[in-house]
Protein backbone atom coordinates (compact mmCIF):
# COMPACT_ATOMS: atom_id res chain seq x y z
CA UNK A 1 0.00 0.00 0.00
CA UNK A 2 1.73 3.38 -0.88
CA UNK A 3 0.72 4.93 2.55
CA UNK A 4 3.18 2.31 4.15
CA UNK A 5 5.66 3.31 1.61
CA UNK A 6 5.02 6.57 2.30
CA UNK A 7 5.28 6.50 6.11
CA UNK A 8 3.80 9.31 7.92
CA UNK A 9 4.54 11.54 5.48
CA UNK A 10 2.24 10.35 2.71
CA UNK A 11 -0.28 12.76 2.87
CA UNK A 12 2.46 15.43 2.59
CA UNK A 13 3.95 13.91 -0.58
CA UNK A 14 0.71 13.11 -2.07
CA UNK A 15 -0.37 17.06 -1.34
CA UNK A 16 2.34 17.82 -3.22
CA UNK A 17 2.01 15.43 -5.90
CA UNK A 18 -1.50 17.07 -6.25
CA UNK A 19 -0.13 20.37 -6.56
CA UNK A 20 2.50 19.63 -8.76
CA UNK A 21 0.03 17.54 -10.98
CA UNK A 22 -2.06 20.59 -10.65
CA UNK A 23 0.58 23.07 -11.89
CA UNK A 24 1.69 20.78 -14.91
CA UNK A 25 -1.73 20.38 -15.88
CA UNK A 26 -2.36 24.14 -16.31
CA UNK A 27 0.49 24.23 -18.85
CA UNK A 28 -1.25 21.89 -20.60
CA UNK A 29 -4.30 22.07 -23.42
CA UNK A 30 -6.11 19.66 -21.37
CA UNK A 31 -6.89 23.03 -19.21
CA UNK A 32 -8.65 25.15 -21.92
CA UNK A 33 -10.86 22.07 -22.61
CA UNK A 34 -11.80 21.79 -19.01
CA UNK A 35 -12.50 25.74 -18.62
CA UNK A 36 -14.69 25.00 -22.06
CA UNK A 37 -16.34 22.12 -19.97
CA UNK A 38 -16.77 24.20 -16.79
CA UNK A 39 -19.02 26.80 -18.35
CA UNK A 40 -22.70 25.42 -18.39
CA UNK A 41 -22.24 25.13 -14.93
CA UNK A 42 -21.30 28.59 -14.36
CA UNK A 43 -24.53 29.51 -16.39
CA UNK A 44 -26.26 27.21 -14.09
CA UNK A 45 -25.13 28.92 -11.75
CA UNK A 46 -26.40 32.23 -12.74
CA UNK A 47 -30.20 30.32 -12.91
CA UNK A 48 -29.79 29.41 -9.29
CA UNK A 49 -32.13 31.11 -6.61
CA UNK A 50 -28.60 32.35 -4.90
CA UNK A 51 -27.77 33.73 -8.96
CA UNK A 52 -31.25 35.53 -9.04
CA UNK A 53 -30.93 37.02 -5.37
CA UNK A 54 -27.27 38.10 -5.87
CA UNK A 55 -28.17 39.44 -9.32
CA UNK A 56 -31.44 41.50 -8.31
CA UNK A 57 -30.86 42.17 -5.22
CA UNK A 58 -27.95 44.45 -4.39
CA UNK A 59 -27.85 44.93 -0.65
CA UNK A 60 -28.79 41.04 0.09
CA UNK A 61 -25.53 40.62 -2.09
CA UNK A 62 -23.46 43.52 -0.07
CA UNK A 63 -24.55 41.79 3.23
CA UNK A 64 -23.30 38.61 1.97
CA UNK A 65 -19.86 40.49 0.95
CA UNK A 66 -20.14 41.92 4.59
CA UNK A 67 -20.29 38.73 5.81
CA UNK A 68 -17.35 37.14 3.70
CA UNK A 69 -15.29 39.53 4.75
CA UNK A 70 -16.04 39.36 8.46
CA UNK A 71 -15.32 35.62 7.58
CA UNK A 72 -11.72 36.65 5.92
CA UNK A 73 -10.99 38.29 9.34
CA UNK A 74 -12.13 35.57 11.92
CA UNK A 75 -9.76 33.16 9.41
CA UNK A 76 -7.37 35.71 9.58
CA UNK A 77 -7.38 36.13 12.72
CA UNK A 78 -6.58 33.04 13.64
CA UNK A 79 -4.34 32.19 11.38
CA UNK A 80 -2.20 34.75 12.44
CA UNK A 81 -2.64 33.77 15.83
CA UNK A 82 -1.68 30.08 15.04
CA UNK A 83 0.96 31.07 13.24
CA UNK A 84 1.95 33.61 15.47
CA UNK A 85 2.21 31.02 18.65
CA UNK A 86 4.50 28.81 16.09
CA UNK A 87 6.50 31.84 15.26
CA UNK A 88 7.04 33.04 19.05
CA UNK A 89 5.51 36.35 18.19
CA UNK A 90 2.19 35.81 20.14
CA UNK A 91 0.75 33.91 23.41
CA UNK A 92 4.03 32.90 23.83
CA UNK A 93 3.23 31.97 27.47
CA UNK A 94 0.41 29.63 26.37
CA UNK A 95 1.32 26.17 25.34
CA UNK A 96 1.76 25.89 21.44
CA UNK A 97 -0.49 22.69 21.65
CA UNK A 98 -3.72 24.83 23.02
CA UNK A 99 -3.20 27.90 20.67
CA UNK A 100 -3.19 25.54 17.56
CA UNK A 101 -5.98 23.38 18.61
CA UNK A 102 -8.14 25.95 19.37
CA UNK A 103 -7.52 28.26 17.09
CA UNK A 104 -8.03 25.32 14.36
CA UNK A 105 -11.62 24.93 15.89
CA UNK A 106 -12.54 28.63 14.95
CA UNK A 107 -10.56 28.78 11.57
CA UNK A 108 -13.02 25.47 10.56
CA UNK A 109 -16.01 27.67 11.26
CA UNK A 110 -14.38 30.96 9.15
CA UNK A 111 -13.67 28.58 6.52
CA UNK A 112 -17.15 27.12 6.63
CA UNK A 113 -18.71 30.82 6.34
CA UNK A 114 -15.53 32.05 3.35
CA UNK A 115 -17.12 29.03 1.45
CA UNK A 116 -20.67 29.55 1.98
CA UNK A 117 -20.73 33.23 1.00
CA UNK A 118 -18.68 32.91 -1.46
CA UNK A 119 -20.77 30.25 -3.48
CA UNK A 120 -23.41 32.59 -2.65
CA UNK A 121 -21.71 35.41 -4.29
CA UNK A 122 -20.38 33.38 -7.12
CA UNK A 123 -23.73 32.34 -8.27
CA UNK A 124 -24.69 36.10 -8.39
CA UNK A 125 -21.67 37.27 -10.89
CA UNK A 126 -21.01 33.64 -12.28
CA UNK A 127 -20.47 34.61 -16.03
CA UNK A 128 -18.23 38.04 -14.95
CA UNK A 129 -16.31 35.47 -12.97
CA UNK A 130 -15.86 32.81 -15.18
CA UNK A 131 -14.04 35.12 -17.94
CA UNK A 132 -12.15 36.41 -14.74
CA UNK A 133 -8.47 35.36 -14.75
CA UNK A 134 -7.52 36.13 -11.41
CA UNK A 135 -10.88 34.38 -9.95
CA UNK A 136 -9.29 31.31 -10.82
CA UNK A 137 -5.79 32.49 -9.52
CA UNK A 138 -7.85 33.01 -6.50
CA UNK A 139 -9.62 29.32 -6.80
CA UNK A 140 -6.64 27.72 -7.20
CA UNK A 141 -5.02 29.55 -4.30
CA UNK A 142 -7.91 28.68 -2.07
CA UNK A 143 -7.79 25.12 -2.78
CA UNK A 144 -3.73 25.07 -2.19
CA UNK A 145 -4.39 26.98 1.36
CA UNK A 146 -7.30 24.45 2.19
CA UNK A 147 -4.82 21.65 1.07
CA UNK A 148 -1.55 22.86 2.88
CA UNK A 149 -3.90 23.84 5.85
CA UNK A 150 -5.36 20.18 6.28
CA UNK A 151 -3.07 18.22 4.68
CA UNK A 152 0.29 19.26 5.78
CA UNK A 153 0.11 21.87 8.37
CA UNK A 154 -2.25 20.13 10.41
CA UNK A 155 -0.86 16.14 9.78
CA UNK A 156 2.44 17.91 10.89
CA UNK A 157 1.40 19.62 13.83
CA UNK A 158 -0.34 16.53 15.43
CA UNK A 159 2.94 15.51 16.56
CA UNK A 160 4.87 16.34 19.60
CA UNK A 161 6.00 20.04 18.16
CA UNK A 162 9.12 19.57 20.56
CA UNK A 163 10.57 17.18 18.35
CA UNK A 164 9.70 18.79 15.16
CA UNK A 165 13.27 21.06 14.07
CA UNK A 166 11.69 25.14 14.93
CA UNK A 167 12.80 25.69 11.51
CA UNK A 168 9.91 23.21 9.76
CA UNK A 169 7.83 25.09 12.44
CA UNK A 170 8.62 28.31 11.37
CA UNK A 171 8.58 27.84 7.77
CA UNK A 172 5.21 26.14 8.11
CA UNK A 173 3.77 29.23 10.27
CA UNK A 174 5.49 31.31 7.38
CA UNK A 175 3.88 29.19 4.30
CA UNK A 176 0.45 29.27 5.92
CA UNK A 177 0.48 33.03 6.58
CA UNK A 178 1.69 33.55 3.34
CA UNK A 179 -1.27 31.05 1.18
CA UNK A 180 -4.01 32.63 3.13
CA UNK A 181 -2.50 36.46 2.09
CA UNK A 182 -2.55 35.09 -1.21
CA UNK A 183 -6.23 34.23 -1.10
CA UNK A 184 -7.20 37.73 0.56
CA UNK A 185 -4.67 39.50 -1.85
CA UNK A 186 -6.66 37.58 -5.19
CA UNK A 187 -10.38 37.96 -3.48
CA UNK A 188 -9.51 41.95 -3.44
CA UNK A 189 -8.44 41.42 -6.41
CA UNK A 190 -11.29 40.43 -8.04
CA UNK A 191 -13.08 43.59 -6.98
CA UNK A 192 -10.90 45.56 -8.99
CA UNK A 193 -11.08 43.95 -12.49
CA UNK A 194 -13.94 43.52 -15.21
CA UNK B 1 -24.15 71.95 10.16
CA UNK B 2 -24.68 69.85 7.14
CA UNK B 3 -23.77 72.62 5.14
CA UNK B 4 -20.43 73.01 6.76
CA UNK B 5 -19.28 69.54 6.48
CA UNK B 6 -19.88 69.87 2.69
CA UNK B 7 -18.19 72.77 2.32
CA UNK B 8 -14.95 71.48 4.15
CA UNK B 9 -15.49 68.60 1.81
CA UNK B 10 -15.27 71.06 -0.99
CA UNK B 11 -12.58 72.21 0.17
CA UNK B 12 -10.88 68.85 0.42
CA UNK B 13 -11.73 68.00 -2.59
CA UNK B 14 -9.98 70.79 -4.16
CA UNK B 15 -6.69 70.10 -3.11
CA UNK B 16 -4.49 68.64 -5.75
CA UNK B 17 -3.72 65.55 -3.82
CA UNK B 18 -7.22 64.34 -3.63
CA UNK B 19 -7.89 64.65 -6.99
CA UNK B 20 -4.36 62.65 -7.20
CA UNK B 21 -5.08 60.29 -4.85
CA UNK B 22 -8.87 59.50 -6.58
CA UNK B 23 -7.34 59.38 -9.90
CA UNK B 24 -4.34 57.27 -9.19
CA UNK B 25 -5.83 53.51 -9.85
CA UNK B 26 -3.43 51.71 -8.25
CA UNK B 27 -2.50 54.18 -4.93
CA UNK B 28 -6.28 54.05 -4.62
CA UNK B 29 -7.05 50.33 -5.06
CA UNK B 30 -3.52 50.15 -2.55
CA UNK B 31 -4.90 52.12 0.01
CA UNK B 32 -8.81 50.51 -0.45
CA UNK B 33 -6.76 46.31 -0.42
CA UNK B 34 -4.86 47.77 2.69
CA UNK B 35 -8.16 49.04 4.32
CA UNK B 36 -9.48 46.02 4.00
CA UNK B 37 -6.78 43.19 4.32
CA UNK B 38 -5.89 45.02 8.08
CA UNK B 39 -9.87 43.20 8.59
CA UNK B 40 -7.70 39.85 9.23
CA UNK B 41 -5.11 41.67 11.99
CA UNK B 42 -7.97 44.33 13.80
CA UNK B 43 -11.30 42.48 13.27
CA UNK B 44 -10.32 39.18 13.52
CA UNK B 45 -7.86 39.69 17.00
CA UNK B 46 -10.94 41.55 18.38
CA UNK B 47 -13.29 38.93 17.41
CA UNK B 48 -11.24 36.13 18.53
CA UNK B 49 -11.14 38.32 22.17
CA UNK B 50 -15.18 38.68 22.01
CA UNK B 51 -15.94 35.00 21.25
CA UNK B 52 -13.38 34.10 24.05
CA UNK B 53 -15.57 35.97 26.30
CA UNK B 54 -18.53 34.11 25.21
CA UNK B 55 -16.50 30.81 25.61
CA UNK B 56 -16.39 29.94 21.55
CA UNK B 57 -12.69 30.38 21.51
CA UNK B 58 -9.97 30.07 23.76
CA UNK B 59 -12.42 28.69 26.34
CA UNK B 60 -9.03 27.25 28.27
CA UNK B 61 -6.68 30.09 28.31
CA UNK B 62 -7.08 33.12 31.04
CA UNK B 63 -9.33 35.68 29.46
CA UNK B 64 -7.12 38.23 30.55
CA UNK B 65 -3.93 36.52 28.71
CA UNK B 66 -6.02 36.80 25.45
CA UNK B 67 -7.21 40.11 25.71
CA UNK B 68 -3.77 41.75 26.95
CA UNK B 69 -1.73 39.57 24.14
CA UNK B 70 -4.10 40.10 20.81
CA UNK B 71 -4.56 43.66 22.13
CA UNK B 72 -1.38 45.19 20.39
CA UNK B 73 -1.79 43.45 17.17
CA UNK B 74 -5.50 44.63 17.21
CA UNK B 75 -4.56 48.29 17.80
CA UNK B 76 -1.62 48.21 15.19
CA UNK B 77 -4.43 46.71 12.57
CA UNK B 78 -6.81 49.68 13.40
CA UNK B 79 -4.10 52.22 13.16
CA UNK B 80 -3.43 51.04 9.89
CA UNK B 81 -7.25 50.93 9.21
CA UNK B 82 -7.65 54.56 10.92
CA UNK B 83 -4.84 56.09 8.35
CA UNK B 84 -5.98 54.33 5.02
CA UNK B 85 -9.60 55.00 5.96
CA UNK B 86 -8.33 58.47 5.87
CA UNK B 87 -6.79 58.50 2.89
CA UNK B 88 -10.09 57.13 1.37
CA UNK B 89 -12.07 60.25 2.66
CA UNK B 90 -9.51 62.15 1.26
CA UNK B 91 -9.44 60.90 -2.09
CA UNK B 92 -13.73 60.97 -2.69
CA UNK B 93 -14.58 63.26 0.59
CA UNK B 94 -17.82 65.10 -0.97
CA UNK B 95 -19.96 61.58 -1.50
CA UNK B 96 -18.31 60.12 1.62
CA UNK B 97 -18.97 62.75 3.67
CA UNK B 98 -22.96 62.54 2.24
CA UNK B 99 -23.29 59.25 1.97
CA UNK B 100 -25.73 58.05 4.78
CA UNK B 101 -23.60 54.81 5.15
CA UNK B 102 -20.49 56.88 5.95
CA UNK B 103 -22.35 58.31 8.86
CA UNK B 104 -24.06 55.61 10.18
CA UNK B 105 -20.41 54.11 10.10
CA UNK B 106 -19.18 57.11 12.00
CA UNK B 107 -21.47 56.97 14.68
CA UNK B 108 -21.12 53.46 15.10
CA UNK B 109 -17.46 53.64 15.21
CA UNK B 110 -17.56 56.47 18.34
CA UNK B 111 -19.84 53.51 20.08
CA UNK B 112 -17.68 50.80 19.35
CA UNK B 113 -14.75 53.20 20.90
CA UNK B 114 -17.42 53.80 24.16
CA UNK B 115 -18.49 50.56 24.44
CA UNK B 116 -14.19 48.83 24.52
CA UNK B 117 -13.54 51.48 26.70
CA UNK B 118 -16.83 50.00 28.98
CA UNK B 119 -15.42 46.55 28.53
CA UNK B 120 -11.88 47.07 29.32
CA UNK B 121 -13.00 48.91 32.63
CA UNK B 122 -15.71 45.73 33.38
CA UNK B 123 -13.29 43.39 32.27
CA UNK B 124 -10.23 45.18 34.72
CA UNK B 125 -12.20 45.27 37.72
CA UNK B 126 -13.42 41.67 38.05
CA UNK B 127 -11.13 39.61 35.85
CA UNK B 128 -9.10 37.91 38.59
CA UNK B 129 -12.45 36.14 39.52
CA UNK B 130 -13.31 34.67 36.60
CA UNK B 131 -10.57 34.97 34.34
CA UNK B 132 -10.36 31.28 34.09
CA UNK B 133 -13.56 30.13 33.56
CA UNK B 134 -15.16 29.16 30.12
CA UNK B 135 -17.27 32.05 30.09
CA UNK B 136 -17.06 36.02 31.12
CA UNK B 137 -19.88 37.19 33.44
CA UNK B 138 -23.15 38.73 32.18
CA UNK B 139 -21.78 42.57 31.88
CA UNK B 140 -18.40 41.37 29.66
CA UNK B 141 -20.49 38.95 27.87
CA UNK B 142 -22.91 41.95 26.78
CA UNK B 143 -20.30 43.98 25.79
CA UNK B 144 -18.54 41.38 23.73
CA UNK B 145 -21.80 41.24 22.14
CA UNK B 146 -22.32 44.81 21.57
CA UNK B 147 -18.78 45.19 19.93
CA UNK B 148 -20.03 41.97 17.20
CA UNK B 149 -23.05 43.64 16.48
CA UNK B 150 -21.66 46.77 16.05
CA UNK B 151 -18.38 45.84 14.35
CA UNK B 152 -20.66 43.55 11.59
CA UNK B 153 -23.24 46.37 11.24
CA UNK B 154 -20.11 48.73 10.37
CA UNK B 155 -18.24 45.93 7.90
CA UNK B 156 -21.76 45.98 6.22
CA UNK B 157 -21.97 49.75 6.59
CA UNK B 158 -18.64 49.84 4.77
CA UNK B 159 -19.10 48.10 1.86
CA UNK B 160 -23.06 49.65 1.47
CA UNK B 161 -20.99 53.51 0.64
CA UNK B 162 -20.41 51.48 -2.65
CA UNK B 163 -23.71 51.21 -3.96
CA UNK B 164 -25.33 54.97 -5.03
CA UNK B 165 -28.69 54.51 -3.66
CA UNK B 166 -28.74 56.85 -1.38
CA UNK B 167 -26.51 59.55 -2.95
CA UNK B 168 -27.25 63.35 -3.36
CA UNK B 169 -27.35 63.20 -7.24
CA UNK B 170 -29.95 61.41 -7.23
CA UNK B 171 -33.90 62.65 -6.34
CA UNK B 172 -34.29 61.17 -2.45
CA UNK B 173 -36.97 61.42 -0.16
CA UNK B 174 -36.76 64.09 2.66
CA UNK B 175 -35.60 61.82 5.54
CA UNK B 176 -32.40 60.89 3.10
CA UNK B 177 -31.75 64.22 2.16
CA UNK B 178 -32.17 65.16 5.60
CA UNK B 179 -29.75 62.17 6.80
CA UNK B 180 -27.37 62.39 3.91
CA UNK B 181 -27.03 66.39 4.86
CA UNK B 182 -27.68 67.01 0.91
CA UNK B 183 -27.49 70.32 -0.05
CA UNK B 184 -30.11 72.56 -1.82
CA UNK B 185 -28.88 73.44 -5.00
CA UNK B 186 -25.07 71.92 -4.59
CA UNK B 187 -23.04 71.33 -7.67
CA UNK B 188 -20.27 68.86 -5.95
CA UNK B 189 -21.03 65.08 -5.70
Amino acid sequence: MPITILGPYSRTILTIFVIAAVLGFSFTYVRIDVYTALMPFFEWMETTWFGYIGKTWGAAFATIQAGHLIGLAVLGGCVLVSDGRLLGLILTDVPHRTVIDRADAVFFWALVTLLLTGIFMACGVAMKIYYLPVYWYKMLALAGGILFHYFIRRPLLVHDLNSINSTVLKMTAIASILVWFLVAATGRWIGFSG
Amino acid sequence: MNEFIYNIAVWIDDTPYSAMLHESYYMYNWVESTHVLTLMVSLGMLFLIDLRMLGYAFPDVPASKIAERLNIPMLIGFTVMFITGILLFYAVPVRSAQSIWFRIKMVLLVACAINAYLFHKRMSESVSSWDCEERAPKRVRTGAVLSLVFWTIIVICGRFIAYDWFDCDYEQSALVEFVAGCIDGQTRF
